[in-house]
This record gives structure tokens, sequence and C-alpha cells, in this order.
């Protein structure tokens, strides 16, 4: 390395030192120049020549390590100064005027030169100093770079192996996580070449070893059971599947039995599947109609064979309905409100259809209904149909009449069987015109609805006793009642019914008389025959209808409208009773709860002038004959004979007047229009003196009362 | 409704006045009899209940046709009984018969008879007969003891109370101011006042002289009067309808009240008692009329 040094130093000291041609030709000749340089040359120089002379090394490598720097800078600093000095003296030499080429001056040069070399060679000691302690220390920053990396690599090594242990130290096997029977249940379950308690009690690891054996094998052997159930279970599936398929194949073989069975039903009369099917779709009414279909078919299956009760209607709708009951009252209130600002800020035609709409929606009815038939013994069925309000929270009905035979013939019975006054006042005072829930009145306020009774032959009439049916109370009803719902529905059915059917059959009674009284005959059934006497000569020659307003204006009835006793719901009837020239007309008042109210007639004589019961108390003591005595009057149980026993009696009364006042004479001796035929025990009585009006029965006279 | 039907044909038929003058009893065609108290009616406070009876009671099958009071007794004539019930009971409204204990009661009957009964025992004690149809009157002329009777024969018939002999017997009828043979010729009234008689009935309402035996002045009243009484210079009378008439003993009709019921059985007046001097009518209806000032109608005392 060194020679290699040298050898590559050659060249560069040859190049470095053509500054100074005389140096390098003097080197390129290969003489050897002595130096007049001091002893600081003294050296070994290597050259080499191709004469192969004796080979001379030159290694001033090898001199600077002999040489010290401190000297070497001693010397350098006396060549500084002897150059300065040199040049001090050239230049005075010059200056004193001195030739260029004067020996001293040459001389001058000359040393000057070998100074330059000195410095020169001082140059190159000192780079070459300074390369060596480059050199020097470029390897030992080798050996530390060295030295470091394997530092490094150790340092990396340990970290890598204490992250290892610490991963190793972390590592949490999966067995851990499997639960493991206890120690103590292991040793005593497990069989000894699993357990090997000789070992295990000793050793952990082994212990943990065997108790995940054991693991092992009991999960296998259950694995294996859960497969045999697993299979098992698919059998029994397939079983039912197989089963169920049967029954369903059995079901239309089941309806067409029930169908074929119906018309068994029907002849024992006991319609199971009918009634089936209604309590299936009793389930979508609402409330109050079911409790009267709970209670009206309750009672007709205990007390009452003829009452049967029906569902009709759109079951789908009410199906509907009763899923979105609570949002649609909710978006009603909500939209009302808005409709109601809405209407305040603009005015237009349109408010009234809005109206109109709002109106509907308030009074819609809800889309089952009930039906009730009553029966009656002559054929008769009284159908009643029950409808739910269902924002009013009322209910109403609608009536029909079927009649076995048709009725027909009796103008004045246009009224009785009318379905909108067929159920008036069945309880007194109950007209059906006003709904009897006092909060509907606000809800009509808001829709501008000021009468129900506009809309009451639409929807039906809102009767009280039909609300009460219902189970529906309502405050104004009086605070008596503390029953509600279904307590209150049974304990008005009976009555309620019962009161329907009387009043059916008093009308259709009615209805007959009435034709028959249009013909001008009483007819008087046999059971009261007794009432009256064989002959009556008075007979009814007119039996009509009148009007409310018709009936106010009649002079003779003033007293009857006075004391109350007549109001705009009763029926007006005037009958006219003639005998010779004596005609009687009455007027009667007909309530619609006859037979329960007696009906009220009202006398006016057109004989030899007009009296009434007001100026004359023998028509007065008529009036009361008739008017007063029910008892007499009403015949056998229903009564239903009352108005036509009024009629006759009233027959029977006139004749008595006509042939008793016979006795007073009239200035006329002639003879008498009404002969007196009546066997009467006296004639006057009392201070009024009045006529014996009252008939007895088998002596069959007259007397007073 | 039934209760308000009974009322539309409830006639009134007597009155009497209780003996302290405070209570009136009136008797009715049901056979009722029902007790107001006047001193209630007629205070300054009085309310419609005040109108009202105390005490209304069933006396009688059949209408009570006549009331008449003693100074403890109230008695009443039905249908061919008598009743006798004590005031002082009946004020305290408690009702039961018993018998009095006074004079003689002389009843005139539906059998044509005349007949005088004991009070005390309660005995008839003789028979008037004369008559030839029912008694409708009767009046008792104190000073000469005589009993003066109408009927339906239209004959009015005096007898002597101490005898029990007939005195004189008018046929009103017969005379021609009175009579109206279009009504007939029945009595239905009698009132004396000493030598003074009224009659009517179907005849004129008639002012007689008793010692002459004839009539002095007719009344042209046009119903038939059934009931009239004196009362100091005027003859009160009420019958067919709806009026009291007031007349003079000259023969005119002062004036005609009108009043509420369409035809009037009785008429009272309460000389009794100075605080409650009330005239009360009663008819066809059943509602009686009072009068305190008996030129109108103050109020109406209801069954």
């Amino acid at each position: 390395m060194s020679s290699d040094a040298v050898k590559k130093r050659k060249p560069k000291v040859v190049r470095n030192e053509a500054g100074t041609p005389e140096t390098k030709r003097s080197r390129a000749e290969g003489d050897q120049v002595t130096y007049p340089a001091g002893p600081h040359l003294i050296g070994q120089r290597k050259l080499i020549t191709a004469k192969n002379q004796e080979v001379r090394v030159y290694n001033e490598e090898v001199e600077l390590e002999d040489r010290d720097p401190q000297q070497d800078y001693m010397l350098y600093k006396d060549t500084c100064a002897d150059l300065a000095k040199l040049m001090a003296e050239i230049q005075e030499l010059k200056s004193s005027g001195a030739k260029v080429g004067s020996v001293e001056i040459e001389e001058r040069h000359r040393q000057c030169s070998v100074h330059f070399i000195t410095l020169k060679k001082l140059n190159r000691l000192a780079h070459m100093r300074l390369k060596k302690g480059r050199d020097q220390t470029h390897e030992a920053k080798q050996r530390v770079d060295v030295l470091h990396l394997q530092l490094q690599n150790l340092l990396y090594e340990v970290m890598h192996l204490q992250k290892e242990i610490s991963k190793c130290l972390e590592f949490k096997s999966q067995h851990e996580e499997i639960e493991l029977v206890s120690e103590e249940e292991f040793f005593q379950e497990a069989p000894a070449e699993i357990s090997r308690p000789h070992v295990t009690r000793d050793d952990n690891h082994q212990l943990t070893l065997a108790r995940l054996d054991w693991e092992l094998e009991q999960r296998k052997r259950l694995a294996e059971q859960y497969k045999m159930s697993l299979a098992r279970k698919e059998k029994i599936q397939k079983a039912i599947e197989q089963k169920r398929e049967y029954l369903s194949s059995l079901q239309p073989g089941l309806q067409n039995i029930m169908q074929a069975s119906l018309p068994v039903q029907e002849y024992l009369s006991m319609p199971f599947e009918q009634m089936q099917k209604q309590a299936e779709v009793a389930r979508h009414l609402p409330p109050p109609l079911y409790v009267l279909l709970v209670q009206a078919a309750a009672y007709g299956q205990a007390c009452d064979k003829t009452l049967s009760v029906n569902i009709s209607g759109d079951v789908d709708e009410a199906k509907a309905l009763s899923r979105r009951p609570e949002d649609s009252q909710e978006d009603e209130s909500d939209s009302d409100a808005e409709e109601e600002q809405q209407n305040t800020k603009r005015r237009r035609a349109t408010v009234g259809v809005q109206l109109e709409d709002k109106r509907k929606a308030m009074l819609r009815r809800h889309p089952l209904s009930l039906c009730v038939d009553l029966k009656c013994k002559d054929g008769s069925v009284l159908h009643l149909f029950f409808y739910y309000l269902m924002n009013l929270n009322i209910l109403t009905v609608k009536t029909k009449v079927s009649t076995a035979t048709d009725l027909s013939g009796a103008v004045s019975a246009g009224e009785l069987l009318n379905s909108e006054s067929l159920l008036n006042c069945l309880y007194a005072s109950d007209h059906g015109k006003e709904t009897p829930n006092p909060a509907n009145r606000y809800q009509f306020d808001k829709v501008g609805i000021t009468t129900f009774a506009d809309y009451v032959s639409d929807l039906g009439h809102p009767y009280v006793w039909v609300q009460k049916l219902g189970g529906l109370q309502f405050s104004s009803d009086g605070a008596q009642s503390e029953l509600r719902g279904s307590a209150l529905s049974a304990s008005h059915m009976e009555k309620t019914m019962k009161l329907l059917r009387g009043r059916l059959q008093a009308r259709l009674a009615l209805h007959k008389q009435f034709s028959s009284l249009e013909h001008s005959i009483i007819p008087v059934s046999s059971e009261c025959q007794h009432l009256f006497p064989a002959k009556v000569v008075s007979g009814l020659t007119r039996w009509t209808m009148m009007s409310y307003q018709e009936f106010t204006e009649l002079g003779f009835v003033q007293h009857v409208l006075k004391a109350g006793l007549v109001c705009e719901t009763d029926l007006f009837f005037m009958a006219v009773v003639e005998r010779g020239t004596a005609r009687l007309l009455a007027a009667v008042v007909l309530n619609p709860r006859y037979p329960e109210v007696m009906p009220l007639f009202s006398l006016s004589l057109h004989w030899k002038g007009e009296r009434s019961g007001r100026t004359e108390d023998n028509l007065r003591a008529m009036e009361s004959e008739v008017n007063v005595f029910r008892a007499e009057l009403q015949g056998p149980r229903p009564g239903l004979q009352l108005l036509t026993n009024q009629i006759q009696r009233l027959c029977v009364c006139l004749d008595v007047y006509l042939e008793t006042e016979s006795q007073v004479c009239d200035g006329s001796e002639g003879p008498r229009e009404f002969p007196r035929e009546k066997m009467c025990l006296r004639t006057a009585r009392g201070p009024s003196r009045l006529k014996p009006f009252k008939y007895n029965h088998p002596q069959g006279f007259f007397s007073h009362r | 409704m039934f209760i308000s039907l009974q009322l539309l044909h409830m006639s009134v038929f007597s009155q009497s006045f209780s003996p302290c003058g405070r209570f009136l009893a009136a008797g009715n065609n049901y056979g009722e009899i029902a007790v107001f108290s006047l001193s209630a009616a007629l205070s300054p406070d009085a309310s419609e209940a005040s109108q009202k009876p105390i005490l209304n009671f069933t006396a009688h099958d059949g209408p009570v046709f006549s009331l008449l009071s003693t100074d403890t007794h109230l008695l009443s004539a039905g249908n061919g009984e008598i009743s006798a019930w004590s005031w002082a009971e009946l004020i305290k409204k408690v009702r039961i018969s018993c018998s009095v204990n006074d004079n003689s009661l002389i009843v005139g009957g539906g059998d044509n008879n005349i007949h005088i009964m004991d009070m005390e025992t309660g005995i008839f004690k003789s028979v008037l007969k004369g008559h030839t149809d029912y008694i409708h009157c009767l009046c008792f002329k104190e000073r000469e003891e005589e009993i003066l009777s109408g009927g339906e024969d239209g004959a009015v018939r005096i007898w002597d109370a101490r005898t029990n002999r007939p005195v004189h017997c008018i046929e009103v009828f017969k005379y021609e101011e009175c009579a109206r043979p279009q009504f007939g010729k029945w009595i239905s009234c009698l009132a004396t006042d000493s030598d003074w008689m009224l009659c009517g009935g179907g005849p004129s309402l008639s002012l007689w002289h008793l010692r002459s035996m004839s009539p002095t002045s007719v009344f042209p009243l046009p119903g038939c009067q059934r009931e009239a009484v004196f009362y100091q210079d005027l003859i009160m009378s009420v019958g067919e309808g709806p009026h009291v008439s007031h007349c003079l003993h000259g023969g005119t009709v002062k004036a005609q009240i009108p009043c509420t019921p369409s035809s009037l059985n009785t008429l009272a007046l309460n000389l009794k008692n100075s605080e409650h001097r009330v005239m009360t009518v009663g008819g066809s209806s059943h509602q009686i009329d009072v009068f305190t000032n008996f030129s109108y109608r103050a109020f109406s005392l209801s069954f």
C-alpha cells in the first residue's frame, strides 16, 4: 500500500515540481543534484531507473515519522524569515542600482530558490502529515463505526428478543377460554388414563393438558348426542308435517258436514253455526251495539222466544275503522282547528261545502247495525234497526212493520204505523227528536247544526230507551240510576221489549179498529158486550183524522188544551155520532202511549142549538163517563178495546141523554122525537140534575154513579 | 195524567165553613171532602200551596151532595148515608166518623121524604111525607119553627116542625110569572129570611112573601138557579152559567160576577168569622172561587 502510494505520489511530485524547470529537468536526466540544502533533506530516496542501477527508494513517509512537527514549524518560520530577509536584500540591491544579473542578486536568487524548495517540502510534509492524520482518523472512525453497527445489531436483537419474550409471556392460549370443569370434578369424573393424577397433581402444565383432553372427550361425546337428537327431531318434524296435511285434508270434509247440518240445525232450532258467525262479526261492533246485542240475545233466549237479533252491515269497513280510530279522531280535531282558522281568514262559498262535509263526518254511522225482530202472535213483525253514531256516541233506531195480512183501507190509520212516529213516546215524553247526549251540543255548535231533528228521519230516532238498552247513560237522565253498561241495559230490556210489543199490537189493533170505524161499525168484542145494553140506537157516522192545527181551532176543546193534557205528538180524530136530528161531535185525543193513556173525548152536541161540555152539565157528565172510567172500559188484558168501548159508551150515553131529555116539555105537546126506551131508575139527581149514564149489567137499567 | 183527568171532570157539590170560620170543607162528585185553610189562603204571604187542601179524604162512595157544619161537627151526606166528622179532628188532619150530640138534623132525601133525626142518639125521630119526587133543598124558619122543602116535583112545602105536619104547599110552576116550562118545574134552591122566601130552579128565581103566599118579584136570570142566599139587602144566587148574580129585593139584577166554573152548584158565606169574611162558590170545576170582596173574584182554591 505504501508503495502504491509512492507510485501515485511520484507523478504528483514530478508534476508539482514542473513549476521549477530546473528541478524537473534535473530529475528527468537523472542527474543528481545536490542541493545546498540543510540537513533536513537528508533521507532516503527511492529512484526507479530503466537502467537498473541501484535502486534507491526514497520514502518520504518514512522520513516523515522521524521528523518532529514542531521543528518543522520552526524551520518554516526560519525559512520564511530568511526569504523575507533575502527579498529585502534583493530589493535593496535592486533599488541601489545593481544590475539584474549580478552575482549577489543571483546568489540571493539561488538562496531564495532553495528556500522555496524547503518551503515546498515543508508544505509537502505538512500535507502528508495531514493526510496521515486524516487516514488515521478515518480508520479509527471506521473501526468505531463497525463496532457501533455491531452494537446496534445487538441492541436490536435484544429488543426483538425482549418483544418475543413478552409476547410469549402474554400469549393466551385458547385453552384458557374453554370453561373447564373444576379440578375436583375433573379428578372425580375423568377416567384414570386421562387424568393421570400421579403426574398432574404435581405438574400444572400436565394438569391443564389432562383437563383439556377430558374436555375434548366430553365434547365429542356431546356432539355425538347432539347429532342423534337432531336426527330424531327431523324425523318427528316430518311426522308432524304429515299429520298436519292429513288434518287439513279433513277441513273441506268438515265444511261439507257443517253445510249439510244447517237444515238440521234449523229444524231443531239450535243455530250453532249462525251464532258462531254472529259472534265473529260481533267482535267488530262498537261497545253500545255489542251490549245491546248481548242483552237482547240473552233476553230472547231466556224469556222471549219470538225475539231475534241479527247483525247487518259491512264488516270490512268496521274492521278498517277499528284499526285507526284514534288517529282519525285526533286528525279531526286538529284539522278542525286548522279549518276554523282558515275559515275566519277567508270567507268564501267553499265554507259551506266544508261545513257540509264536516257535518257529514260528525253524523257518520258505524257500518255495522243491529236488527232486532219482535214477532207477535198474529204473525206481524216489528223490525228495529239500531245504528251507532260514532262521533256523537248515541244510538238511534229505525223501525219497520211487516204484517202477516195486508193492511189496507183505513184512511185515518195512515199515521198509526208510520215508522217515523211509531215509537214516539214509548216512555213518557221520550220524543226522540233531540239527542240525549248533552256533549253533542258543543259538537253541533262547531259544525253549525242547530237542531238534530232535521237529521232524524235520515239517521233514526235517538230515543232515551235506546241509549239505555245500549248501556249509555247520560247525566241529563237524572242521577238516580247508578247502573252502567250491561247492567243498565239488562234492567231496561224486559220492560222495553214488552212496551215495544205492546205498542205494535196496540197500533195494529187500532188499525183494524179504524178500518171498521170508517165503515161506521163500532167493533165491540164479545168480552165487552156486557158493558153496553143490547140495543144501541145512536150510531157512528164518521171517523176522520185531524191535524193538531185543526184540533186547536175547535171551540169546545179549549179546556183540554188549557189543562195541558195535549201535545203536538198526539193523534187527533173526529167522531160524529148521530141519532135523528141530533148530532154529537167528539174530538178525540189519542196519546202515542195508547192504551196506557186513555184517549180523551171532548163533546159538542148539535140538537136544538149547540151545547158543549162547557155549557151543559150533562154533556160534561157524559165526557166524564167516557174519559174517566178506564178500569171498566179497557176490556180484557192488553186493553186494546179501550177506544172502541169508549165510542160505544158514547153512543149509549147519547141515547140516554136524548131519551131522558124529552121529559122536559118543550112547549109542543106533540110526539117526542126520541121515545123513552131505556130503563132508568130516576132521570135526574143532585143539584145539577144529571142524567143516569151508568149502565148496570145483567139488570139492564141505567143509574147514577 | 190520570189525576189531571180526574180534576178535569170534577164538580164541587157542597161547601161548609168550620165553626170557627177559618176552614172550608168542600165535597165533590168523587165522594171526596177537602178541607182548606182559609187563614192560610187569605194571609198576605199566601202561595200556590196554600190554595191546596190541607186534608183530602174520601168520605162516601158517591158524590157528596151536601155538607153541614154544626158547632163541633161536619156532617156530610152522600149516596144514602150521612157521616159526621169532628171539626177538631179534621183540623188536625185526622178523620174519624163519630156522632154528634146536639139538636135534631133534618135530612131531605132521595126517597122523596124528609127525615128528622135526633143527633144525640142518631135515631130518626119522624118522617115528613108529601113530596112526589126527590127533595132538592131544605131550609128552616127558626122563628116559627117551620121547615121548608123544595123538590123535583116542583112543589115547595112548608111543614110545622113541632107537629110534623104540612102547613102549606106552593106549586111554583103554576104561577105564570115564575114558570119556565122550557126548563121544567123542579125547585132546586130555597132560602128564607123571616117573612120572605126565595125559590128557584126550573121556574125563575122569585122572591115570595110568605104571609100572602105570593111572589113579589121575579128575577130575570137566564139559567136555573141552584143556590140562593139572603145577605144584608142583597140576594146572591148561583146556578147555571159561570157567574154569581147579585140581585135586589125589587127584582133587578144588580151584577153578575164571573167566576171560573162553567156552572155553579154551591155558594157559601163565611159569616161566623169577621176576619175571614169571604164568599166561596163551587161548581163544575175542581176549583173553588173565593171572593173577599163580594164584587169580584180574588183567587181560587183547588182540589
